[in-house]
């Protein structure tokens, strides 16, 4: 019996033996979906998305995880920056190795080719995430090419961009395609439709890559051409073709009626939706994340926090008279990343045909002292006029009143006052680093308030968007201003995009119903000749704030045009005097540093390892 | 001529056996040892004359005169050194000890009235350090033998009680049933141990009793009131007001936070004085000792209460001490030693709201009143504030209860091998068991600002089980002048652990507490769970204690280890230590140096093990993630650590090197050592690159040094037993530590704060020089150091180049972050007495010189210190224009989150600090006056704990005692601050937003029937 001692019997844990049965296959599916939740709803990796975009910059809070991205000269984007660079490479991985792993094991426990499916949709899914992020990355993790890794290997080589594509990337998207199933075995599982959106996005991104319009250096170094024979063209158009076919078999999804319904947080999981980080109020186990107060830590969804301005200093009257409440329009505030003032002069210049402004920010903040428990029925606001709970405190006015009088600091946050109005408003083309228009779209949502202000702090319990069935046109429209050609224009699609958005059936700005359809005077603004400035332009207020900006500026190579400046003004609440900041974005900066914990862990020499970084950092 | 056998036991005046006292017949070389019961047997002419000696006592002659039973009780000699070592598997005369062990007596280490020993031994011994990471009651400090030597694997010592390793929670020993605490630091003493005494052996002995003694009754017991030591320095109401002008000022004129919500000029509240009350602290301890000619028994029972200056905080233990030996005709004895207790632990509420409160909050309303529950809002924050008055009326809606039982059993038989002189045979078995049980309740909007904040319950509980067998061989003989004594030793050791746990969320049944979580919804259960590890050892150890003449001494052990954590074919380890001495003051040529009494080298080499890390290690392991589709729920898995079929052992290498001497009839003694550790093939979590696809894999990888000199002293100043004596004792000791190397030739890992040359535990941080000012070098150039920049923020060393017109050529940033070594230049303790008559004086402290404190109060991760008025801040000296070289920022300056721009670099302080830790008035009864009562002996004393703090920095800016109170979590993170700190290494203790330290005053009672 001795001997037996120094046996082991593990028990109460799994080794990874259980990965060759059919309930440790099918739990590696799970954990696919699960790991999706590491990367999108993740405060740091919405920072990566969107910090030093024409979306956004640091805001007044911001720390060097921001000043970093933001490089506007505050920070220091290196391979040590923080969570943010290193979120892709840090996620995808392991979710590739496990996808392998389903794969392998796959036919031996007789898996359905369907489940085998959803595994290389998600392998894909991740190398198409980390090539647009880093360049080329290894499809060997240790124990061959795409397979399953079992050894502790501890060195990497990485593969070229095209190798990334045509190797893995557009393989198993197609297997996706051809064998995942019309409709999702899930809620929120991939479907035919789904693998068809994300590979005529890959496509349309490698058409872009091989094209390198301005230049761009890529690596490791390879050169432009397609290892299989094809040019630019080809691939814009394999990319339009997709997208089409998508169009024209929706399969269980659709375009939603209102832009509205796409975000408000009661309609959530809608048909507009392909794909989606889910989270859940029900149960804090499965949510994964603290329900009543939560840090950032993976895999929260704590994005919106990072948007949302310090809101909660609001005072009026000597009461806190807007305050932390877990509902759409509020949540809890980190005042970590602000939109420059060109987002709203510019990209969302049109406020009052066009719906998506007003279903994509706070537009005012409404009183709610009395869910705080405060029981003054009213409070003296601007002009000495009295507000009620739900009235708005605070408003950021549509158009420009050059008579806002400053002076005030109404609300104790800058506000100013304009004749007859009893709340305090700011102009959209004075606003600063300390507070500006929250994200209403990503907002807090919550059913267990109770009448109060609920629990605010807790982690966002809102699927986080990854993909949704209007990008299929906007793709499709990319790919046709980049050549492709077929039954609809670039200008057809992107009117479907614009007709939706002209459609109203609540102000979210001014909480009320409001019934209205701008369609036709939406179509007929739209220019003659979509050129991709405008398609980047509708991407933005068709995604503003999700984490695409980046991806799609690079893609496009237009970063450096549209982000090298912005204007807003500083930290201070009251400070109204917008200044412009300058950022330096180099043509290396396309590709993000490989996390310094990747290098550290390598077991190569000096050479292999600065070999290994991506040049310029 | 005749020969008789002469046999007898030799004991000391109180009747308590001397082992490994001589016998010799005079003038011949024949001669012998007495056992561990002091019994003896020779062979001798029946008119030969025999000597008795022990080191410590005055040696006796005695003729034999044809008897065969000479039964000797020894004076002792107050002039030597009389004491006995506890080395493990047996016991050693500390004249005999070659290696590096350290003896605390009971009673010394009582002097210090404690929950539990760690605490009582702070400042004792050489290389011995315990930090404090908690101020709560029955919290358990952290012990460091010689300094941390492993990078992720455990760096806690063993304790071994009565002889069995222990396993409980160590507060479950009561301080009370200490007889000796004996501490093996270096390979050679623990290399008896192996693998499990890789960061030191602390053996503790429990009380026990005597043969022939009469039946004896102590009871010892004392009271405490626990008083504040220090509140924690925060603004009052005006403070507030002018730090909110301040930053307005800094700001634009604009504050960041005014006055609002239920904040109004008139209140002027100190939160703090509505919190705390004053604790106790009490022990009873009743035992009856005794023997009799064949056996001898103690049995005891404690009882220890502890409540903090917090309302809710307490500790109870009841404890149940019993210990029998019997002999069983000549050849066979047998004993039971048993430990048992049972703890209570509650705590309940946290301070950090109390000191973020505002003063200018009240806790009354309009009326006067006392608010029913102190839900209050400022302009960005509502914030509950925890009071006495709230927790007392809140009474079961929050109810935090631990209960622990642990029994810790050694039984032991031993038999005289009767056809070989000096063999024996023993069998240990030791048998121990603990359970603990937590439970936790907070009723919905109880402690909350949120009324409907819900309720939440769990109850967690688990169940270890260990036993020992050991075997052991063990050899004592005395040929003439060489003395042999050879232990061997086979052992098998196995651990099982497991554990269930339950929380929800929404419990209806409010009065159930957690008794009732089956009501709750399924869904609102927030976790769940089983567990379960086993772990194995098996060894072989033998050890030959060697002497020749009192003069060369020899200590060798080697032994194996099999653990059951390593993998197949890596499992057994085998390693040797040797140490010699040489006690130059024995030899003749030292006879006529009258004033040396005591001369010892020693040196030392040994090598050691250390297997701690989790159990399946070898095996891999999956993660387990949960997920949701929509409604439906369900669990996913991956693989998150690789197995490693080579995975094997962790060495360390030690020389030791000591000298030990006693001069002046002793009345100076003392030791000093230097040692030089150095660990190989440390097992770690080793980070795979990512594109690994699994995150770690555990293996062997990085080295470390340790280096240290020990110094103790001990000075009999005055020697009166009948008027004054004055004994001081000075304890002083450094450790050095260092990482050699790391993974693979890498030099530094950031994320796990390791860098190669600098110590397991730094700060790795940006260094802060002070202020930035106007009138500085450099200052137009703020914008390009730190863009956004303004004049009173934090200026950080800048590391990068300068342009030619001395601009630098980048900003601050990430790369200027350097590593802060704290460890400090030494530290120590002491202890002195001074006696007149029946009166004795105690004090015992400790210090330290240099080394940085870090305290999370200042710095960012507390967010007390976030210089903007939105919450109540730590009173500091900062910046204005009209004091423009405070240490600390303009308020409302450049910000990184919620705190000022380099705001961890505020809690950092210089870590030297001597603190007097309890000075004791006692006072003796005469024996003449007792006669004629029930007492045998009656003392009473009066003790104040923690009374002052000299010489530290940090006590003189803040008034707290600059001792740690708050250390990490399970999962690494830290307590007792609002966000996690990852600049700090975890394994450095701070001084946080805990319970504050207590002035204790005691008064207390020793009494004998």
């Amino acid at each position: 019996c001795t001997k037996d001692i120094i046996e082991e019997e593990p028990r109460g844990v799994f080794t990874p033996e259980f990965f060759s049965t059919e309930l440790g296959v099918q739990g590696g599916l799970t954990y696919l979906y699960q790991n999706l939740r590491n990367v999108y709803g993740f405060a740091y990796f919405l920072n990566l998305g969107e910090t030093g975009t024409d979306e956004y910059c640091a805001a007044q809070s911001a720390d060097n995880n921001f000043y970093d991205l933001d490089l506007a000269g505050q920070g220091n984007l290196r391979p040590e920056s923080g969570f943010s660079i290193g979120t892709p490479w840090g996620n995808a991985f392991p979710a590739i190795n496990t996808a392998s792993g389903i794969i392998e094991n796959a036919a031996a426990v007789g898996l359905d080719e369907s489940l085998i499916a959803e595994a290389k949709f998600f392998r894909a899914f991740n190398y198409f995430l980390l090539v647009q992020t880093y360049g080329g990355v290894p499809l060997d993790l240790g124990s061959g090419e795409l397979a399953f890794n079992s050894s502790a290997v501890r060195t990497s080589v990485r593969n070229t961009v095209p190798e990334v594509y045509t190797r893995a990337i557009f393989p198993d998207l197609e297997d996706a395609v051809a064998n995942l199933p019309e409709s999702p075995r899930l809620t929120g599982a991939v479907t035919k439709n789904a693998a068809r959106l994300i590979l005529a996005k890959a496509y349309l991104t490698y058409g872009w890559w091989l094209e390198n319009p301005n230049g761009i250096p890529t690596y490791p170094e390879a050169p432009r051409t397609d290892p299989d024979g094809n040019g630019p063209s080809y691939y814009f158009q394999q990319a339009y073709n997709l997208a089409v076919q998508g169009i024209n078999n929706p399969g269980p999804y659709r375009l939603l009626d209102y832009f509205y319904d796409v975000h408000v947080a009661t309609n959530d999981r809608h048909e507009e939706m392909m794909l989606y980080a889910d989270r859940t109020e029900e149960s804090q186990i499965y949510n994964g994340a603290d329900l009543g107060f939560s840090g950032t830590e993976n895999p929260a969804n704590t994005a919106v926090w990072m948007v949302t301005s310090n809101y909660t200093t609001i005072s009026v009257d000597g009461v806190a008279a807007v305050q932390r409440e877990a509902a759409q329009s509020y949540g809890r505030p980190w005042t970590r990343m602000a939109p420059p003032i060109s987002v709203f002069t510019e990209t969302f210049a049109e406020k009052d045909l066009d719906s998506r402004y007003d279903g994509t920010f706070v537009t005012s903040y409404r009183g709610n002292w009395d869910k705080g428990g405060d029981p003054s029925p009213t409070l003296t606001a601007a002009n000495g006029l009295e507000i009620a709970p739900g009235d708005a405190v605070v408003s950021f006015l549509d158009d420009y009143d050059p008579a806002v009088d400053y002076s005030v600091n109404g609300g104790n946050i800058g506000g100013g006052q304009i004749p007859g109005r009893s709340d305090y408003v700011i102009n959209l083309n004075e606003i600063n680093r300390r507070f500006y228009p929250g994200l209403w779209k990503l907002g807090t949502y919550r059913t267990d308030n109770g009448g109060g202000l609920g629990s605010p702090n807790g982690a966002i319990t809102r699927p986080f968007p990854i993909a949704k069935f209007s990008e299929f046109y906007l793709v499709a429209a990319e790919a046709a201003v980049k050549g492709a050609t077929g039954s609809f224009t670039a200008n057809d699609l992107i009117n479907v995009i614009r007709a939706r958005a002209g459609m109203w059936r609540f102000d979210n700005g001014e909480q009320q119903e409001r019934i209205e359809d701008n369609s036709a005077a939406m179509v007929a603004a739209t220019p003659a000749v979509i050129d991709i400035d405008y398609v980047l332009a509708e991407r933005s207020r068709e995604y503003f704030g999700e984490g695409m900006r980046w991806y799609d500026l690079v893609r496009t190579q237009k970063w450096t045009e549209y982000a090298s400046s912005y204007e807003i003004a500083g930290n201070d609440a009251a400070d109204h005097n917008p200044e412009t900041t300058n950022r330096t974005i180099e043509p290396y900066h396309y590709l993000r540093p490989i996390p310094q914990g990747q290098i550290d862990d390598l077991n190569m020499s000096e050479a292999e390892k600065a070999a290994y970084q991506n040049p310029g950092y | 001529q005749n020969t008789v056998t002469v046999s007898g036991t030799v004991t000391d005046a109180s009747g308590t056996p001397i082992p490994g006292a001589s016998v010799i017949v005079q003038n011949t070389t024949n001669g012998t040892s007495t056992d561990f019961d002091g019994n003896y047997q020779i062979e001798a002419a029946s008119n030969a004359t025999l000597e008795f000696r022990y080191l410590g006592f005055i040696s006796q002659t005695i003729a034999v005169n044809g008897q065969s039973t000479l039964n000797v009780q020894l004076a002792e000699d107050t002039q030597q050194l009389d004491e006995v070592v506890v080395i493990g598997y047996g016991t050693q005369r500390k004249e005999s000890v070659t290696g590096s062990v350290v003896s605390i007596k009971g009673d010394n280490l009582n002097e210090v009235q404690s929950a539990n020993f760690q605490q009582a031994l702070q400042g004792r011994a050489a290389g011995v350090n315990i930090s404090s990471t908690s101020s709560r009651p029955g919290a358990a400090p952290q012990i460091r033998i010689r300094g941390t030597r492993s990078l992720s694997a455990d760096n806690n010592p063993l304790i071994v009680l009565n002889g069995i390793p222990f396993s409980g929670g160590l507060s479950d020993i009561n301080p009370n049933d200490i007889a000796s605490l004996d501490i093996l630091k270096d390979a050679s003493a623990t290399a008896i141990y192996g693998s499990r005494g890789a960061n030191g052996v602390i053996l503790i002995t429990t009380k026990s009793g005597t043969k022939g003694q009469k039946a004896t009754i102590t009871y010892n017991t004392y009271y405490a009131s626990k008083e504040v030591f220090a509140k924690f320095p925060m603004m009052n109401a005006a403070q507030l007001i002018q730090l909110r002008a301040d930053v307005a000022a800094n700001n634009g004129g604009t504050p960041l936070f005014g006055l609002a919500g239920d904040e109004y000029l008139g209140n002027d509240t100190d939160w703090q004085d509505e919190l705390y009350k004053t604790g106790l602290q009490t022990a009873h301890d009743v035992s009856i000792q005794g023997g009799t000619e064949n056996g001898s028994y103690n049995v005891g029972l404690g009882y220890f209460k502890e409540t903090s200056v917090v309302p809710g905080d307490s500790f109870d233990r009841y404890s149940l001490r019993a210990q029998i030996d019997q002999n069983v005709g000549k050849l066979f004895r047998f004993g039971l030693n048993s430990v048992t207790n049972f703890n209570k632990t509650s705590s309940i509420v946290g301070i950090y709201q109390t000191l973020g409160a505002s003063p200018l909050l009240s806790p009354y309303d309009a009326d006067g009143n006392y608010l029913e529950s102190v839900r209050l809002q400022t302009q960005a924050d509502d914030a509950w504030i925890p009071t006495r008055d709230e927790v007392n009326r809140i009474g079961k809606g929050r109810v935090n209860e631990q209960l622990d039982f642990g029994t810790y059993n050694n039984i032991y038989g031993e038999l005289q091998i009767p056809w070989v002189d000096g063999l024996k045979y023993r069998l240990n078995v030791g048998l121990n068991f603990r359970s603990a049980r937590d439970g936790n309740f907070t009723g919905q909007g109880v402690f909350n600002y949120n009324p409907i904040n819900p309720s939440s319950a769990s109850y967690n509980s688990s169940i270890q089980k260990d036993y020992v067998i050991e075997n052991q061989l063990i050899y004592d003989k005395t040929f003439g002048k060489h003395q042999v004594n050879f232990v061997g030793l086979f052992s098998s050791q196995n651990t099982e652990f497991d554990n269930v746990g339950l929380a929800v969320r929404n419990v209806p049944d409010e009065t159930s507490l957690w008794y009732n979580l089956d009501a709750a919804l399924s869904e609102d259960i927030t976790d769940y769970g089983t567990g379960y590890s086993a772990t194995g050892l098996l060894s072989y150890m033998a050890r030959v204690l060697y002497q020749f003449d009192n003069r060369y001494l020899l200590t060798a052990t080697v032994r194996s280890d099999g653990s059951s954590r390593l993998a197949p074919g890596r499992k057994w380890v085998t390693y040797p230590a040797v140490s010699v001495g040489w006690n130059i003051a024995n030899e003749p040529f030292m006879d006529k140096v009258g004033w040396v009494n005591q001369l010892k080298l020693r040196a030392g080499y040994g090598e050691t093990s250390n297997q701690a890390i989790a159990p399946y290690s070898v095996q891999g392991r999956l993660g387990q993630v949960n997920y949701n589709f929509g409604d439906t729920f369900a669990t996913g898995y991956f693989v998150n650590q690789l197995p490693n079929p080579d995975l094997g052992w962790e060495f360390s290498e030690t020389y030791n090197y000591g000298l030990d001497f006693g001069f002046f009839n002793n009345r100076l003694s003392g030791s000093a050592e230097y040692y030089i550790t150095k660990t190989n093939d440390i097992l770690l979590g080793l980070g795979l690159p990512s594109t690994a696809g699994v995150g770690s894999v555990t293996s062997n990888i990085g080295n470390t040094e340790n280096k240290g000199l020990e110094i103790a002293l001990n000075g009999i100043i005055f020697d009166n037993p009948d008027g004054f004596s004055w004994d001081v004792g000075v304890n002083v000791y450094t450790n050095r530590n260092e990482i050699t190397s790391l993974a693979s030739g890498q030099d530094r890992d950031e994320g796990n704060l390791w860098f190669v040359g600098s110590p397991i535990n730094v700060i790795f941080d940006y260094e802060r020089l002070g202020l930035w000012n106007e009138s500085d070098p450099g200052f137009e150039y703020l914008d390009q150091y730190e863009p956004g920049g303004n004049e009173g923020m934090i200026r950080v060393r800048y590391t990068g180049d300068f342009n030619p017109d001395g601009s630098p050529t980048r900003v601050i940033g990430a790369d200027d972050r350097i590593v802060q070594d704290p460890t400090p230049d030494f530290l120590g303790g002491f202890n002195t007495r001074l006696a007149y008559k029946n009166f004795d004086l105690n004090v015992v402290g400790a210090f330290q010189s240099g080394g940085i404190l870090v305290s999370t109060l200042y710095s960012s991760s507390g967010y007390l210190n976030l210089l903007t008025g939105r919450r109540n801040n730590v009173d500091v000296d900062y910046w204005t224009p009209s004091n423009t070289d405070a240490r600390y920022p303009a308020p409302g300056g450049i910000q990184s989150g919620d705190n000022p721009k380099y705001g961890s670099t505020l809690g950092y302080f210089d870590g030297s600090y001597l603190k007097v830790r309890a000075m004791t008035l006692g006072y003796n009864f005469d024996q003449s006056t007792l006669k004629d009562t029930w007492f045998k002996s009656l003392r009473l004393y009066a003790t104040v704990q923690n009374p002052f703090v000299l010489f530290s920095p940090f006590h003189d800016e803040s008034g707290l005692d600059p001792e740690t109170n708050s250390g990490v979590n399970a999962d690494g993170t830290r307590q007792n601050v609002a966000v996690n700190t990852n600049n700090i290494s975890t394994g450095i203790p701070t001084v946080g937003a805990n319970a504050p330290t207590s002035r204790n005053f005691m008064l207390g009672l020793n009494v004998t029937f």
